[in-house]
């Protein structure tokens, strides 16, 4: 599998990043197997949380055993120094190890947070001290919201070194402020910022709960995915094609296997593939009125 | 209204910012609304079907009203004046033309023309022969020759409007490839049915029940197809 380098971090990531709450859907003995198969399949970057469930507990044991093949990227939801501080410390001890690579601010969401963590006794003095402790090497932050508070954001933190949000065709298709991801990509990249995608897999947000009620869904993630090795391997290699320095993969563990099988096979998209899945998709969500041209 | 890709590409290296354009065959207006978010100082939007004026006035003029002229007219007789626009797009048009107007639109784009403008033109390359959706476009212009004696679509390739316009006077500038496949989706499948059936309901019964049948059939059959190649080329008429 290729590797980019993650900004100016100094670490070469695999163009996917295996995001280990799929680790969560399975037994110790089935979460030991993927991270097998992952790391067979040239993955070095993996990612997760301690709101995942059991994700940090079921994945301690192959991390441990091959520690120095894995750059470890882990976040938090905490706003605050003491927050963050004790968050930090019970990741290092489910995990069951001495350091992590990377340490992100996890879904921020208001400029209102970006005031606290940034603010005395926020959440990146603890973040800083420990880097100085040498418990984390790298800060990052991950967002879904608004490209302009991502913005922000690389302002307003200095040693800000990757950054996590959405990119797939869908939002690559909408011209608007809110969806101005490429701005953001834009401006890591000036900056030597690494890039990590998610929802490069979204087919959509899952039907209402009265249509389908959430123990009915056949897939364990946040959004409908698309489900087929076709249009698993046309969203990787879109997301992987707009600059990003690793896609990060599905929450569902059934679909490992054909996100590793993309990951492997990405020799970059012509430009006019590319649009041609941006168009096929905006057409999808029926536009009005009805057209017979693109 | 978010700006298709394709149309938003084909105009990234054109000089818009400022210019007086013709968007001939506006259709829905897309490559209406990629001109006045590129900056064009107007934009006649020319079509003679009335519901897509109305439609280009609704979704895009209104915001705009002082940079936007939707006209209902022929671009066979254009109601513009001689060398009055520094810009000419036809996106998705020359497909819905049919060969015999071929002559008078090209004559009339110079006509309008300035020195210096610059054209777009937008389209697709003939389908290869083993896409299903040939059938659909067939059967699209079959109804059309019976039911008003001209064909549907026609699509001509690239090779052939490049000579066309070169042979008019225009400078060929350069020839992008747009969308690689094209995504001919569930959507653009049920219009096109939808275009044949409303023909097919102008003919005779018997013939016109078969061939709506058919379309019903073939709109089942392709569901959706990627499939073929549109184009962006781009031209330059001298100063
Ligand atoms: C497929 S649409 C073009 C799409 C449009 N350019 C866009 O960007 O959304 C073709 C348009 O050309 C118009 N058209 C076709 N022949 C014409 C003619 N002879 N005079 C004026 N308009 C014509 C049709 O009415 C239709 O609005």
């Amino acid at each position: 599998m290729k590797t980019r380098p993650l900004g100016e971090t100094g670490h070469d990531s695999s163009i996917m990043t295996f995001g280990t709450i799929a680790l969560n859907w399975l037994e110790q003995e089935g979460a030991d197997q993927m991270v097998e198969l992952v790391l067979d399949r040239g993955v070095n970057h993996f990612d997760v949380a301690p709101m995942y469930g059991d994700t940090e507990l079921k994945l301690g044991p192959k991390l441990r055993q091959h520690r120095d093949e894995i750059f470890l990227g882990c976040k938090t939801q905490e706003r605050t120094y003491e927050g963050a501080k004790r968050k930090l410390e019970q990741s290092l001890n489910r995990l069951g190890v001495d350091h992590i690579d990377l340490y992100q601010v996890h879904g921020l969401e208001y400029e209102e947070e970006l005031d606290t963590i940034t603010g005395e006794g926020g959440a990146l003095e603890a973040f800083r001290e420990a880097k100085d402790d040498g418990l984390i090497s790298h800060i990052g932050l991950t967002s879904h919201s608004e490209p302009q508070l991502i913005l922000d954001a690389i302002d307003r933190i200095d040693d800000l070194e990757t950054l996590m949000f959405p990119m797939n065709p869908v939002v690559a298709g909408k011209d608007d402020a809110d969806h101005d991801y490429e701005a953001v990509l834009e401006r890591a990249a000036e900056e030597g910022i690494g890039t990590l995608g998610i929802k490069a897999f979204a087919k959509g947000p899952w039907p209402s709960t009265d249509e389908l009620p959430e123990a009915d869904r056949p897939y364990a993630n946040w959004y409908e995915p698309v489900d087929t090795p076709r249009e698993i391997e046309e969203r990787f290699d879109f997301a992987a094609a707009q600059g990003l320095t690793s896609v990060v993969s599905m929450g569902d563990p059934k679909l490992m296997a054909m996100v590793l099988d993309a990951a492997t096979r990405y020799d970059g998209m012509d430009e006019s593939a590319q649009r041609s899945l941006v168009e096929k998709l905006r057409h999808d969500e029926s536009p009005v009125p009805e057209q017979l041209h693109h | 209204m978010d700006v298709p890709t394709t149309v938003s590409t084909a105009l990234e290296d054109r000089p818009v910012s400022g210019a007086v354009c013709l968007e001939a065959g506006a259709g829905v207006g897309n490559t209406t609304a990629g001109l006045l978010a590129a900056g064009a100082s107007r934009v006649y939007a020319v079509t003679n079907d009335a519901a897509h004026a109305k439609a280009v006035s609704e979704r895009v003029a209104r915001a705009e009203p002082d940079r936007t002229a939707v006209l209902e007219a022929d671009l066979r007789s254009l109601p513009l004046a001689d060398d009055s626009v520094e810009i000419i797009t036809a996106h998705g048009l020359f497909n819905v033309l049919p060969p015999e107007s071929l002559d008078a639109v090209v004559g009339e784009f110079r006509r309008v023309a300035s020195p210096g403008c610059h054209l777009v033109v937008d389209d697709y390359e003939p389908l290869p022969s083993d896409a299903a959706i040939r059938e659909l476009f067939a059967l699209e212009n079959a109804t059309s020759e019976l039911a008003r004696g001209r064909p549907a679509l026609t699509f001509y390739p690239a090779d052939v409007v490049r000579r066309l316009f070169v042979g008019d006077g225009w400078t060929f500038d350069r020839e992008w490839t747009l969308l690689d496949p094209v995504p001919w989706t569930e959507n653009h499948v049920r219009a096109h049915a939808n275009v044949a059936r409303s023909f097919a309901s102008k003919l005779p019964d018997e013939l016109g029940d078969q061939l709506a049948a058919d379309a019903d059939r073939l709109e089942t059959a392709i569901g959706s197809e990627s499939v073929g190649e549109m184009y962006s080329i781009a031209f330059q008429y001298p100063e």
